[in-house]
C-alpha cells in the first residue's frame, strides 16, 4: 500500500495510468479498429516531429528555458535539403547534413544570445522564429520550384513499393513492422534519457534549472550548458525535419510550423516544470504518446474530425495543470487526510 | 531640463525614433514613400495588430503572457462574421466579441492568478480549446460572404486620410497611457510586475491585478476580432494563428520587458506599427515580400540583444561607481586616523 502511495508522487506514474486508461477507453469503444499495431505506430510516425524535439525542448526547459523557435527549424532544413538536392545538384546525403549544419548554427546562435547576451530566452526563440522561418522562406525562393509546391521526387522508391535511400528515412519499415521514424525515435528516447538522467550533463542541467547563481558559483560553466541546450534542441529539430521531408517526400517551407505549441503541450504535459528545474524524459515521452494515441483515438473511435481536435487536448492539458497544482495545495491535501 | 531627462528615461520613445528612422532609410532608398498618404495608410494598417499590442502590454507589464489572443481574435471574428453574413448590427458584434474577451481573459486569469499555473502554459492550454472552438463554430469553412456595408466601415475616413478605426484607437491610447501614468490604479499594473511580494505588502491585490490585465487583454483581442474581420471581408478557420507572437513581439520592439514591470502603452502602440509597416517598406525599396520575417527577426533581435547589453553595462558601472565611492570613503577615513 505504501508503495502505491508512493508511486502516486510520481507524475510519470500518473501518467502512465492515464496512458493506460485512455487505451482502456479506446479499446472498449471501437476494439476491432483500435487495437491495430499497423495503423498505431503510423499514428506515431505522423506525430514524430513533436514526440523528438518535445525531447529536447525538455532540456531547455529544464534550465528554466523555452524554446519556440524548433518548428520553424523543421521548415529551414526541410527546405535546405530540397534546395540543395534539386537545384544545386549535391547528392542527397551532403545535403541532409548541411541542411543539419545550418539548423544546428541557428540553434547556437539563438543559444548565445540567451546564455551569453542575456536575453529572455522567450524573446529571442520569439526572433528567432521569425527570422528562420524567413531565412527558409528566402531560401524556397531560390529554388525552380514554386514554393507553394514544395519540392519532391526525392530518392528512391523501388520498383515494387519499397522504399530506399534517403526515402527509407521516412517510410521504411525494420523487420517489415516498425517504421523507421519509430525507431529513431527510439534510440533518441534511450541517448536523451541517459544524457539527462545517467551522465554529469544532465546532472548539470537540473542545478541550473533549480539555482543558476548556485550552479554558477560551484563552478559549472553554466553558460556553456545553457547555450548547448539550444543547440541540442536544434539538432533535434533538424533531424525532425530530416524525416518529415523523407516521409511526405516534400520539402517545404512552412513544414512542421503549427508545431510550436503542440511541442510545449508534450512536455508540459509530461511534467516539466516550465520554471526549470524539474522534468524527465520519460514523462515527455509518455506525453508525447499519450497526445499521439488521443488524435489517432479521438477521430476513429468517437468520430471526432482532425481539425477539432485541439478542443479535447487542450482542455486536457488545462485539467492537468490545475489538477497538478491543486495536489500541489496543502489545504486540498489536509482536506483529504482529514476525510480519511 | 526636466521633461528631457524624463524624456531620456522614457523606453517608448526608443522604439519611436526607431519607427522615426526606419520610415527615413525607406524615403532614402525610395522618396516616393515619404508621403502624407503613405505614412497614414502605414498606421491605418496597423490597427490589429495595435489592439492586440495594447492589450497583451497589460498582461506582459504585470510579468506575466498570454498566448491565447490569437485564437480569442479568430473566434471572436469568426462570430462577428457570421452576424455579418446575416447583416447583423456592428454593436451586436462588440458586444459578443466584448463578452467573449472578458469570459476567456477571465478564465486565463484565474487559472494564473488563483491556480498559481505558470501562464505560457495555462494560456497555451486556452488557446488549443479555443482553436477546437473555433472549428466548431465555424463548421470548418471560410465565412465570407458578408452583407451589408460591415466590410466598408474600415475603408471609411474620418478626416485627412484617418480611418475611423485609427482615430478611435488614438483616442483609446491616449486615454489608457494618462489613466496608466498619472492614476493610482493604473500604476498598479507596472508595480505588480516590478515586485510581486513589494506590491502585496504595500496592499496591492496581485491577484486582482493580474486578472484585470488578462480580462482587458481578452477584452482587447476580441475587439480586434471584429475589426479584422471587417477589414479582410473573409475570416478563414486558422484566422489569427501566429498573431500572439506577432503581438508579443510589438511589445518588446516598443521597450515592454517581458519580466514584467517596465514600458509602457505608447511603446507597444509604436512596435505595432513597426510590425505591421514592415512589410509595406519592403514594396517600397523593391524587396519581395518573401525578405517579411527575415527582416522583422533580425530587427527583433538586434533590439533585445542591444538592450540587453546596454543593461548590463549600465548595472555594472554603477556597481563600479558604487564600489569606487566606498572605497574612496574607506581610504578618507583611515587617512583620518593616521
Amino acid at each position: 500500500m505504501k508503495s502505491i502511495k508512493g508511486l502516486l508522487k510520481h507524475w510519470e506514474f500518473i501518467l502512465l495510468l492515464l496512458f493506460v486508461l485512455e487505451i482502456g477507453i479506446f479499446g472498449v469503444a471501437n476494439p476491432a479498429k483500435f487495437f491495430r499495431a499497423s495503423s498505431i505506430l503510423a499514428s506515431v510516425t505522423n506525430y514524430i516531429s513533436v514526440c523528438i524535439i518535445a525531447l529536447f525542448v525538455t532540456f531547455v526547459m529544464i534550465t528554466g528555458g523555452i524554446d519556440i523557435q524548433a518548428s520553424a527549424l523543421i521548415g529551414l532544413t526541410s527546405i535546405c535539403i530540397g534546395v540543395l538536392w534539386s537545384d544545386v545538384g549535391l547528392n542527397i546525403w551532403t545535403a541532409v547534413l548541411l541542411a543539419m549544419l545550418l539548423s544546428t548554427l541557428c540553434g547556437a546562435l539563438s543559444g548565445y544570445f540567451i546564455a551569453y547576451c542575456g536575453v529572455q530566452p522567450m524573446v529571442v526563440t520569439l526572433g528567432g522564429s521569425l527570422l528562420y522561418s524567413g531565412l527558409a522562406l528566402l531560401i524556397s525562393g531560390l529554388s525552380k520550384t514554386p514554393a507553394y509546391q514544395g519540392i519532391s521526387g526525392f530518392p528512391a522508391k523501388a520498383a515494387n513499393g519499397s522504399f530506399t535511400g534517403f526515402r527509407f528515412l521516412g517510410k521504411g519499415m525494420l523487420f517489415g513492422t516498425i517504421p523507421v521514424p519509430v525507431a529513431i525515435y527510439a534510440v533518441l528516447i534511450l541517448l536523451c534519457f541517459v544524457l539527462l538522467h545517467r551522465t554529469k550533463y544532465g546532472r548539470k542541467v537540473f542545478l541550473i534549472g533549480v539555482n543558476p547563481e548556485a550552479a554558477e558559483y560551484s563552478g559549472i560553466n553554466s553558460k556553456l550548458i545553457v547555450m548547448s541546450t539550444y543547440i541540442l534542441t536544434s539538432i533535434g529539430a533538424s533531424i525532425a525535419g530530416v524525416l518529415l521531408t523523407a516521409n511526405i517526400d516534400s520539402a517545404k517551407y512552412d513544414l512542421g510550423s503549427t508545431f510550436t505549441l503542440s511541442i510545449i503541450t508534450a512536455v508540459v504535459l509530461g511534467g516539466t516544470l516550465s520554471t526549470g528545474g524539474k522534468g524527465s524524459i520519460l514523462g515527455t515521452v509518455l506525453a508525447s504518446l499519450m497526445i499521439c494515441i488521443m488524435r489517432y483515438g479521438l477521430p476513429l473511435c468517437f468520430g471526432i474530425k482532425t481539425q477539432s481536435l485541439d478542443l479535447p487536448i487542450g482542455i486536457m492539458l488545462l485539467i492537468v495543470v490545475i489538477g497538478r497544482e491543486l495536489a500541489k495545495n496543502k489545504l486540498i491535501l489536509q482536506l483529504f487526510k482529514r476525510r480519511k | 531640463m526636466k521633461y528631457l531627462n524624463e524624456l531620456k528615461k522614457a523606453r517608448w520613445l526608443s522604439s519611436f525614433l526607431f519607427l522615426i528612422a526606419l520610415f527615413l532609410v525607406t524615403g532614402m532608398v525610395n522618396p516616393d514613400f515619404l508621403t502624407y498618404s503613405n505614412i497614414v495608410t502605414s498606421f491605418n494598417g496597423s490597427v490589429v495588430f495595435t489592439l492586440l499590442a495594447i492589450g497583451i502590454a497589460f498582461v506582459i507589464m504585470t510579468g506575466e503572457i498570454d498566448v491565447s489572443i490569437g485564437a480569442v481574435m479568430g473566434l471572436t471574428a469568426t462570430i462577428a462574421g457570421q452576424i455579418a453574413k446575416r447583416n447583423g448590427s456592428i454593436l451586436e458584434m462588440l458586444v459578443f466579441a466584448v463578452l467573449i474577451g472578458m469570459l476567456v481573459g477571465a478564465m486565463n486569469g484565474i487559472g494564473v492568478s488563483f491556480f498559481h499555473v505558470p501562464s505560457l502554459i495555462f494560456t497555451l492550454g486556452i488557446n488549443g480549446a479555443l482553436r477546437g472552438l473555433i472549428y466548431v463554430v465555424s463548421g470548418g469553412k471560410t465565412t465570407e460572404n458578408f452583407a451589408g456595408a460591415f466590410t466598408k466601415i474600415g475603408n471609411q475616413v474620418l478626416f485627412a486620410e484617418v480611418t475611423i478605426y485609427l482615430a478611435i484607437i488614438v483616442v483609446i491610447i491616449a486615454v489608457i497611457h494618462l489613466l496608466l501614468t498619472k492614476t493610482k490604479k493604473g500604476k498598479y499594473f507596472i508595480a505588480v510586475g516590478d515586485n510581486p511580494n513589494g506590491a502585496t505588502l504595500v496592499g496591492i491585490s496581485v491577484m486582482k491585478t493580474k486578472m484585470l490585465a488578462y480580462i482587458i487583454c481578452g477584452i482587447f483581442a476580441g475587439v480586434a476580432g471584429v475589426v479584422f474581420a471587417s477589414k479582410y471581408g473573409q475570416v478563414n478557420i486558422v484566422a489569427g494563428t501566429g498573431y500572439e507572437m506577432s503581438a508579443i513581439a510589438a511589445c518588446v520592439l516598443g521597450g515592454i520587458s517581458l519580466s514584467g514591470g517596465l514600458g509602457n502603452i505608447l511603446g507597444a502602440a509604436f512596435g505595432a506599427v513597426i510590425m505591421s509597416s514592415v512589410s509595406r517598406m519592403l514594396v517600397f525599396i523593391h524587396l519581395p515580400s518573401n525578405f517579411n520575417n527575415t527582416l522583422t527577426g533580425v530587427m527583433l533581435l538586434i533590439i533585445v540583444v542591444a538592450d540587453a547589453l546596454v543593461q548590463r553595462h549600465a548595472v555594472e558601472s554603477a556597481r563600479r561607481k558604487r564600489l569606487l565611492s566606498r572605497t574612496a570613503a574607506f581610504d578618507a577615513k583611515v587617512g583620518g586616523k593616521k
